[in-house]
């Protein structure tokens, strides 16, 4: 035991670098890939055919093929196009275009959950589209949306483990290459698994006890 | 993208339907006495699957088949990469499976458990007659979308080295320097892979729909 | 926009030059006629109820009236702002349309996730231009109108359905509209929160404010609007002044209908 936790101990400062990466990469496809979802759900309803069509191509690719592929696509098969780009960034515009596509249904569910009602209110008392939509119908959508939106960060956080696949040192990668240099898989994959779980069950809970508040209130 | 190439990808499409197949089969059957534990009245029974579900789902598929694979091969278990992909995300689906159960029990409304008590039927006949049929038809629309993401998930298994297509599609990228065209062909298959399921489910959400509300 | 200002004369209201014209409205879904030919003419001060079965295309006509469902033919002239149906209003249009005109909903329709002075404030900031200072200024004087200035800072959902609509009615006056319509405004309402909103809708009336209210309540069109039109599938079957029509129908159709609703 002692011997394990001794492993643990002198491995520990990678794996916090490894889970520092996680974490970032992370927090920068979310930052991109949020907005990113609500311009998408913004253009699948729109009135141009062909910001439609170009919406439901970038969702349905994002959603139907799997984020695994989508980073290689990214790291191994942009440079053929001419566009090299190192791991990070690599990850970023995959785990971005991922999330764009899977959070752009979260939020078009959360746009048609506000009352038709509350656009009608909002046209009567002579708003724009725009000012409608960003007074009336934005804050609504989101605040339904808000649970969802938690959830699926927690889903992309385990998501960035598969960065292993493009050298990305991240948790995963930094527990294979320990693994790889003591032959002390077990442990080392252990301890992955306790840091994602120290990070992923505290927030799985957060988020379904915020949903059974919100949906009190409702 | 010669034909070749092509086929080599193509000859992953078997492997993956077979894992997403497998792995489904082990979640749809373990999440039963899973979800079973979690609704039980024992506290320890539920405190138990609560934790399997909880660390099931918040540690990555991805270490979850590292851990099979290369923590479990010490000595005296050892599995081929097929199986360690099975069992890593066969136990995931169960737990989802489980919270899928869970989530369709309480649509269905306590009036229909109620009243098949006070029809005097078995905890048997309930379950099996009454709520059973029920559950399969609210459990499935979540079901079926659940494994279309185990399709995708299925991808993981190519860095163990199971021979699917996401295996297939580095193992042609490497051997010819192209990706763009690899991998957008794989991300293709996986997305035709996905629309059957898609199509089943509706059918099946709508015919079993025609027929309840008759 | 005092509530206090002088009552206008009934005899005077005729006269005058309409604020409001509708001409040969009609409105159809799919195969299906709502509205037929309808001409109406409002005068600056003028309350008019409309009355009706349900399904006669009184809400669907107050909706034609702000452009909220297009009509499928004919005029809608305010001011000098005329959309004719079958071209797309612009813009612009719209909004001289909507900005002189303030609309009242059955379910409120108030934004729930702003606080009572804030709904009343968004539409003075983003459409008039007001800075926010004024803007809770009119609204703070305009929840004192309506007797819930105690209610500002509170949300809608803190709030009985009867303070609700009279927010509501707070909001729709915000932007100094010359004229108010009611769709149902009551009909949510238990009858008791509903006196409430009637005692509001009263005081506007007295105040000269020109008003169309759709309406279940027959006292409320017999004794304070000026004129009464009934409708039923599609046309107005009877109108004229609101003792007349109450009392004295002409029509077949326009007796049946009273006469249904007198027996509740």
């Amino acid at each position: 035991m002692n011997d394990l936790v001794d492993f643990w101990l002198e491995h520990l400062p990678a794996m916090l670098d490894g889970l520092l990466v996680s974490v970032q990469v992370t927090g920068v496809s979310l930052a991109i890939g949020v907005p990113l979802g609500l311009m998408l759900a913004l253009a699948v309803q729109s009135r141009s055919k062909p910001m439609r069509g170009i919406a439901i191509v970038v969702v349905e690719v994002g959603r139907g093929a799997p984020a695994l592929i989508l980073l290689q696509f990214t790291y191994f098969g942009l440079p053929n196009a001419g566009l090299s780009l190192d791991s990070f960034a690599s990850a970023v515009i995959a785990l971005a275009w991922c999330t764009g596509a899977y959070t752009s249904e979260i939020i078009r569910a959360g746009l048609e959950a506000v009352p038709h009602g509350q656009k009608e209110a909002a046209e009567a008392i002579g708003l724009n589209h725009l000012d409608a939509l960003r007074y009336v119908i934005l804050p609504q959508a989101l605040r339904v949306s808000v649970p969802a939106l938690l959830g699926f960060s927690i889903l992309m956080l385990q998501a960035s483990s598969l960065c292993f696949a493009i050298a990305l040192p991240e948790l995963v990668s930094q527990a294979y290459l320990i693994g790889s240099t003591t032959f002390r898989y077990m442990p080392i994959l252990v301890l992955a698994g306790l840091l994602y779980a120290a990070i992923c069950i505290p927030a799985t809970i957060a988020v379904s006890a915020l949903e059974r508040k919100l949906g009190a209130h409702a | 993208m010669t034909q070749d190439m092509l086929l080599t990808m193509v000859s992953g499409v078997p492997w993956t339907i077979a894992l997403t197949a497998v792995a489904l089969l082990i979640g749809v059957v373990l999440g039963i006495p899973l979800c079973a534990m979690r609704m039980s009245k024992l506290v320890v029974l539920r405190m138990v699957a609560n934790t399997l579900i909880l660390t099931l789902r918040a540690i990555p598929p991805i270490v979850w088949l590292f851990f099979i694979f290369f923590g479990l091969d010490t000595g005296f278990v050892s599995l081929n990469p097929f199986q360690a992909a099975a069992i890593g995300l066969g136990l995931i689906t169960a737990a989802n499976m489980a919270e899928i159960y869970r989530g369709a029990m309480s649509a269905i409304h306590s009036g229909q458990s109620e009243a098949s008590m006070a029809l005097g039927l078995s905890t048997y006949h309930r379950f099996f007659d009454v709520l059973g049929p029920q559950l399969f038809r609210v459990a499935l629309p979540s079901a079926a979308s659940y494994a279309i993401g185990l399709l995708k998930d299925s991808a993981i298994a190519s860095t163990i080295g199971v021979h699917e297509i996401a295996f297939q599609a580095s193992h042609v990228s490497q051997r010819t320097f192209r990706g763009l065209d690899v991998y957008a062909v794989a991300g293709l298959l996986y997305i035709l892979l996905s629309l059957p399921i898609a199509w089943a489910s509706r059918w099946a959400d709508l015919h079993l729909r025609a027929r309840v509300a008759r | 926009m005092s509530l206090n200002s002088s009552s206008i004369p009934q005899a005077d209201v005729a006269s005058r030059p309409p604020l409001l014209r509708l001409d040969a409205i009609g409105k159809t879904f799919g195969t299906h006629v709502v509205l037929e030919d309808i001409d109406l003419s409002l005068a600056a001060g003028e309350v008019v109820a409309i009355i009706g079965p349900s399904g006669s295309g009184k809400s669907t006509l107050l909706r034609c009236i702000n452009q909220l469902e297009p009509p499928t033919t004919g005029r809608v002239t305010i001011g000098d702002t005329t959309i004719e149906a079958g071209h797309t209003p612009t813009r612009r249009e719209l909004m001289a349309l909507r900005r002189n005109i303030g609309m009242v909903f059955q379910s409120f329709n108030l934004f729930p996730h702003l606080t009572v002075l804030r709904n009343v404030s968004l539409a003075q900031e983003r459409v008039m231009g007001r800075t926010r200072e004024q803007a809770d200024a009119v609204s703070m004087q305009l929840l004192a109108r309506v007797g819930l200035a105690d209610k500002a800072q509170q949300f809608p959902s803190r709030c009985s359905g009867g303070q609700q609509q009279r927010i509501a009615i707070a909001r729709a006056l915000a932007l100094d509209p010359q004229i108010m319509l009611f769709d149902e405004p009551t009909s949510a309402l238990d009858p008791e929160l509903g006196l409430e909103v009637l005692a509001v809708m009263r005081e506007l009336a007295e105040g000269g404010m020109t008003m169309i209210v759709v309406t279940h309540e027959m006292r409320f069109a017999e004794n304070v609007s000026d004129r009464v039109i009934i409708m039923a599938d599609g046309r107005i079957v009877e109108q004229g002044p609101s003792g007349t029509v109450m009392r004295n129908p002409q029509t077949e159709r326009a007796q049946r209908f009273l006469h249904a609703v007198k027996d509740r």
